[in-house]
């Protein structure tokens, strides 16, 4: 870290992604020296996500979000379909009022970038941090090779591998049960196209969810989010589930997807211009480090395990940019108190607790268990796609709602069975 | 990288060509394949790593670290902690635009 080694610093955030950033943004605007270290070549370069954002959390932290950040779409239309046989059973919901939008996460973590330094946070690329710098068990800076660079205090912002969390022993290493493995692949797409074919207005966003064939009905979910000249098209999926019962490629799963008959048709003369993966965090506070905050330390975003999959949405950039948000806030006051000491570090804990990330996370806690435990992903697409097949495909007579299940089900599984997953999903959500 | 149309069913290289790279001349991740060669027989690395890195050869893992996209599965899925894993240094390795 040659060019920053004579400068004074009080904070040192590892990790350019939606937490650093946002925590570095609000620290500088209110005047404490900040750098934040990035192990690639640009903010952004090493992030990658399904598509699509919360709005209100980072509103409040970036005030002209609506009109600076680079949007690509606002997301007008939630499609949530089950596929079974290349056969879609879809349910839609379109609104006028959007609370989220689609973004190019690389494009919009560069922007994140560019308000810190405008903010006069000091972004150094390239440096890729070890671990932390320790003086009688305090945490005192951070180390990268040879380098060490001392600061009063350090943001963990490091990301769902905590592989400095992990060796400074704060946490475990990582198991498949607590992360889920996310595919993506961007391809570009004339927006008239786009909107033809998926029943949009100019300029409107889809977020989309498919379940069942998509991820070679492994437990998790698919998704396609319009960009404005792009579709992103993927899958999530529980990384333990996919050790136990994986038989193929992901990526060829992913493969196969695109080729069922609809989505060939949506994707059709379209160039990919990006294929990337990503683990995303599914335990939530089951994986969050026992204290965020130590003599010296705050702990944000992926690496905090900060992070909601409800089954049909997953909220991730917005927990991270807000937890970076209250780590900044908590490390203002300890500022003005003169010591970084967990006393006063604790303020960052009951900061998450008071907002809507902790009321979240608690609400939710367990719902990856009940998601990844279920037949949903499994047997039920098939069953639900079978049924629906035999109601609307007649021939000669048609069946009532009750023989279509009853018929689709026979050796599978009982509609009692169906009924209390049922039951237990839609209560867990 | 080269753009890739998305016609027929691709394979993992030729999507992994459509990005931007700067390859690191040594690789960030070490395996042992004295374990994989005696302890395992599952080889979950060869379906989860999403860039194809891990393919089995005559029978034997063969990893290659010029596709990864540093995704860290293989670190985690990996049951006999064969697996050696860090970020690649100086900004090296993938580079994403759309992310």
């Amino acid at each position: 870290m040659p060019y920053i080694e004579n400068a004074r610093f009080d904070v040192s955030i590892i990790g350019a992604g939606p937490a650093g950033l946002s925590a570095a943004y609000i620290l500088a605007k209110n005047g404490l020296k900040v750098v934040v270290l990035e192990r690639g070549r640009t903010p952004g370069s090493k992030n990658l996500y399904g598509g699509r954002v919360y709005a209100k959390p980072l509103e409040e932290i970036y005030e002209n979000l609506r009109n600076e950040a680079p949007i690509e779409r606002w997301v007008k239309k939630e499609r949530f379909s089950i596929m079974s046989r290349g056969e879609l059973f879809t349910v839609e919901y379109s609104s006028q009022d959007s609370t989220s939008f689609v973004a190019y996460l690389s494009k919009l973590t560069n922007w994140m970038a560019q308000k810190a330094e405008e903010a006069g946070a000091v972004i150094v690329t390239d440096v890729r941090v070890d671990k932390l710098y320790l003086e009688d068990g305090v945490v005192k800076g951070v180390v990268s090779g040879d380098d060490i660079l001392k600061t009063d205090v350090v943001i963990d912002a490091e990301g769902v591998n905590r592989l400095i969390l992990e060796r400074l022993g704060l946490v475990e290493k990582l198991n498949p049960s607590q992360v889920a493995l996310g595919l993506k692949q961007v391809i570009r797409l004339d927006p008239v196209k786009i909107e033809a074919r998926l029943g949009l207005s100019p300029g409107e966003g889809l977020a989309w969810l498919i379940i069942g064939q998509p991820t070679g009905f492994l437990p998790g979910g698919a998704f396609i989010y319009t960009n404005s000249s792009t579709i992103s098209i993927g899958f999530v999926v529980f990384l333990d589930e996919a050790c136990k019962r994986a038989t193929k490629h992901v990526f060829d799963i992913l493969e196969e997807f695109k080729q069922t008959p609809t989505i060939k048709d949506i994707i059709s003369d379209g160039v990919l211009v990006e294929y990337g993966a990503h683990l995303t965090p599914e335990a939530g506070l089951d994986m969050s480090p026992p204290k965020l905050y130590s003599d010296g330390l705050l702990v944000v975003g992926d690496a905090a395990g900060l992070l909601l999959n409800l089954g049909y949405t997953i909220r991730g950039v917005d927990f991270a940019a807000y937890s970076g948000y209250l780590a900044a806030k908590t490390i203002l006051k300890a500022h003005s108190e003169g010591s970084y000491r967990k006393e006063n570090l604790s303020l960052y804990q009951k900061l998450l607790e008071e907002s809507f990330i902790m009321k979240e996370l608690r609400r939710h806690r367990g719902i990856s268990k009940i998601l990844r435990s279920s037949e949903v992903f499994t047997e039920y697409p098939e069953i639900l796609i079978s049924m629906v097949g035999k109601l609307f495909q007649i021939q000669d007579s048609s069946p009532t709602l009750i023989q279509a299940l009853r018929e689709s089900i026979k050796g599978k599984t009982s509609l009692v069975r169906i009924l209390w997953s049922m039951f237990k999903m839609v209560r867990a959500i | 990288m080269s753009e890739v149309k998305v016609m027929k069913k691709m394979k993992i290289d030729e999507a992994l060509n459509a990005n931007v790279w700067d390859v690191d001349h040594k690789p960030h991740i070490i395996v042992d394949y004295e374990k994989c060669r005696k302890l395992c027989d599952k080889r979950i690395c060869t379906l989860l790593c999403p860039a194809g890195c891990y393919t089995l050869t005559g029978g034997e893992i063969l990893f290659s670290y010029e596709g990864c996209v540093e995704c860290g599965t293989c670190r985690i899925v990996c049951p006999h902690e064969a697996v050696t894993w860090d970020y690649p240094l100086s900004g090296r390795g993938v580079q994403y635009r759309y992310g």
